[in-house]
């Protein structure tokens, strides 16, 4: 009996560690000699393409790695890298993952040594100039610049012409001609002319780094909200969106494509990751144009360019480091013909400077009308303002979600900056 | 007994040996799995920084919870739900039992079944279809249009007081039936000779109901009303899938803002390890105050 209990005792303990030793090696050597690195990403149809391609470029090459892709939704991401991180272990995560740009300031400042330096691998003035800003820390580059997020115009030709438009009228336009347009859009046809989630303020990002500005100073850690002159357009110009009436909610992603997938909306301004959803809808294939972004119309610095939702790929500094490092630098760190590929098979324009021009981006699309949107998009990436997003994008963006509904519903504009800004200040310590 | 001590001791403490062996493999997963962690938990809600930056801060997390907006907002939404929802729920969830209870009703098993459903479905995937069923042009939205109650669509999801009502709505979807089968259980350990009685007596249906149900199910009516209230201070999946706490912060929950202070924001686990122990202090105190006003006496 007691020989019983005592062996019932063992073999639960050993259950115990054996439950915290077996988790995931992240990669190293496998039995046959092979490397094997394990890459993190998410939207299949995005990332997880690029990624692909990247694989087989890199394998053909060296058939002694396997590159092994793993899909997560990017809060899951976000999450798993976070708690493994904080542990300070890095068995289980990945040697390879992509980071949102606004986050990576977050990633590297609150985890300094878990990242490979990638400055001896790639040359920073190789990329977009400011995609350099979030992935560099401490005159180090962690980050391997990768989407772009340049944003554009997308716009529906055959709702425009109905109302008595043309493209050129909406192209280098500013947001006051956006609405002006919008409302003789929806006299005519009844349409929306964008549709807005008012939980998310990408188009405010969109809006304020097209000047140049950002919630944060230069430092990325001050609040810049109260006497931000590019941020007050911004909301300014988004409350008369409301105002003239153009608008259809949508409360998430999937309600976001639904709109302008079922022909509710006759333009969407965001980022160039939206072109695979966009042209997912076939039977609307050469009713969509591209055209740049509008600027805000009383700030000098705002430009006809922008990013929105931009990310970058990071080395962890675990066993594999040198393989992962290799196998990014070789790839999206300096290979223009991955890019070429890359834009053709899956219409992503990067952000590396060599690959902006070429045989893929003379290509015209016929979706979008014979137009060469690719080129076009790979133009605006030369002119988007450099900001740094610093370490608190998100939190920012939530007390700006709840002033903003405020502003919406009658509250002063500058007394809605400045109690954002009061916030801010309080919660960003 | 005195004299037989000495005996005993050996046998006694081979017995005490014997328990001890068997429940330390339990007390040591508690201690690791449970209380190791509490104890962690609490020692970082003293800490401040991101990530794994982590140094001493004192008492300034706690202090910081009186002046944070976005704190006090998901404090306040929480106990909207709770004062709403947790009655609601309990008041439906006696009513449907009573009925359910009925010796007369045919098919009891079929209804039992349909209201207790809800509760073994998966949070997350509840909570998708409830945003679809509540979107602007979702189901319902186009059933009352088409029943002429509303002449255009409610702003379920996006308006800060309809995405409020869709959570309590939401969540008394969920709940009511696990409930239910609580006082269901209760009812059938009342003797049916009370009611028997009562009805002699000429007592109608609801003087039976508030004098005899309700009474002799008051223990169960606080067990569900506590852990209703413990459940609903943790409310996380269905603002996360539903509406993320908007808008603008409208429906956010605490557990919820615990998850963006982690991981939507910069990482300050710290501060957010503080706002876990602020549930625990609430718990504590809402339990203590239910117990009071409708603990049995012992």
């Amino acid at each position: 009996m007691k020989k019983m209990t005592f062996l019932l005792l063992i073999a639960s303990l050993i259950l115990l560690s054996a439950c915290s030793s077996n988790s995931e090696k992240a990669a190293t050597t496998t039995d046959s000699g092979k490397k094997e690195i394990t890459v993190w990403a998410w939207d299949p149809n995005f990332n997880i393409a690029a990624l692909k391609l990247a694989k087989d470029r890199y394998v053909a090459k060296h058939p002694d790695v396997n590159v092994n892709i793993v899909e997560y939704a990017q809060n899951d991401i976000v999450q798993k890298m976070n708690a493994g991180l904080n542990s300070g272990s890095t068995k289980g995560l990945p040697n390879v993952v992509l980071i949102e740009d606004y986050r990576a300031q977050n990633f590297l400042q609150a985890y300094p040594d878990s990242f490979h330096d990638m400055s001896s691998s790639i040359k920073a003035s190789d990329f977009a100039d400011y995609k350099i800003g979030p992935t560099s820390y401490n005159g180090k580059q962690y980050g391997v610049p990768f989407d772009s997020g340049v944003m554009g115009l997308y716009v529906r030709t055959d709702y425009l012409e109905q109302a008595g438009y043309k493209v050129a009228d909406l192209t280098n336009i500013d947001w006051d001609k956006f609405i002006e347009i919008g409302k003789a859009v929806k006299q005519k046809t009844g349409k929306d002319m964008l549709t807005q989630d008012p939980n998310d303020l990408g188009l405010i990002r969109g809006m304020i780094q097209s000047a140049g500005s950002w919630y944060l100073k230069e430092d990325g850690k001050t609040p810049n909200l109260a006497g931000n002159t590019a941020l007050k357009e911004a909301l300014l110009t988004y409350k008369s969106l409301f105002d003239a009436n153009i608008v259809k909610m949508n409360a998430d992603w999937s309600q976001f494509l639904a709109a302008f997938n079922s022909g509710a909306v006759a333009s969407v301004p965001t980022g160039n990751w939206i072109t695979p959803s966009i042209k997912a809808e076939a039977s609307q294939s050469g009713k969509w144009a591209v055209v740049p972004f509008p600027k805000l119309k009383n700030v000098p610095e705002s430009v006809n360019a922008s990013s929105l939702g931009g990310s970058s790929w990071y080395v962890l500094n675990s066993d594999g480091q040198d393989t992962a490092a290799d196998f990014l630098k070789e790839t999206f760190g300096s290979d223009p013909e991955l890019y070429q590929d890359m834009l053709s098979k899956i219409g992503i324009v990067g952000s590396l400077n060599a690959a902006s021009s070429g045989k893929a981006y003379d290509e015209a699309d016929p979706y979008f009308g014979g137009d060469k949107v690719f080129k076009k998009f790979a133009e605006w990436t030369k002119q988007v303002p450099k900001v740094n997003y610093g370490l608190h994008t998100y939190a920012i963006e939530d007390i700006m979600t709840v002033e903003i509904q405020n502003y919406l519903n009658g509250k002063d504009v500058d007394a809605v900056l400045k109690d954002a800004q009061g916030q801010a200040e309080a919660q960003l310590k | 007994m005195k004299t037989a001590a000495p005996k005993m001791t050996t046998t006694r403490l081979k017995a005490g040996m014997t328990g001890w062996l068997f429940i330390s493999i339990a007390v040591i997963m508690i201690a690791a799995f449970y209380f190791y962690p509490m104890i962690q938990a609490l020692i970082l809600s003293f800490k401040t920084g991101t990530g794994s930056n982590l140094t001493f801060n004192g008492i300034d997390n706690y202090k910081r919870l009186f002046t944070d907006k976005m704190f006090i907002t998901a404090v306040k939404n929480t106990f909207i739900y709770l004062i709403f929802q947790v009655p609601l729920m309990v008041i439906l969830a006696l009513f449907i039992s009573v009925l359910l209870n009925d010796k007369n009703l045919k098919f009891k098993g079929f209804f039992r079944t349909a209201i207790f459903l809800p509760c073994i479905t998966s949070l997350v995937a509840y909570s998708v279809v409830f945003k679809y069923l509540f979107s602007a042009d979702g189901l319902v939205n186009s059933l009352l249009l088409n029943l002429h109650v509303i002449g255009t669509p409610i702003q379920w999801i996006t308006d800060p007081f309809w995405a409020k009502v869709t959570i309590i709505i939401a969540i008394t979807w969920r709940w009511t039936g696990y409930n239910m089968i609580f006082y269901l259980s209760g009812l059938q350990n009342i003797d049916s000779s009370i009611y028997e009685a009562a009805r002699i007596d000429g007592a109608s249906p609801i003087r039976q109901f508030f004098n005899i149900t309700v009474p002799l199910l008051k223990p169960i009516i606080l067990f569900t009303s506590i852990t209703s209230t413990i459940g609903t201070l943790q409310l996380f999946d269905e603002i996360m899938n539903i509406t993320k706490g908007g808008p603008g912060n409208a429906t956010s929950s605490i557990s919820q803002y615990i998850y963006n202070l982690s991981f939507k924001y910069s990482s300050d686990f710290g501060y957010a390890a503080t706002v876990s122990y602020s549930i625990v202090i609430m718990i504590i105190i809402l339990s203590i105050i239910q117990f009071k006003v409708a603990g049995e006496k012992k």
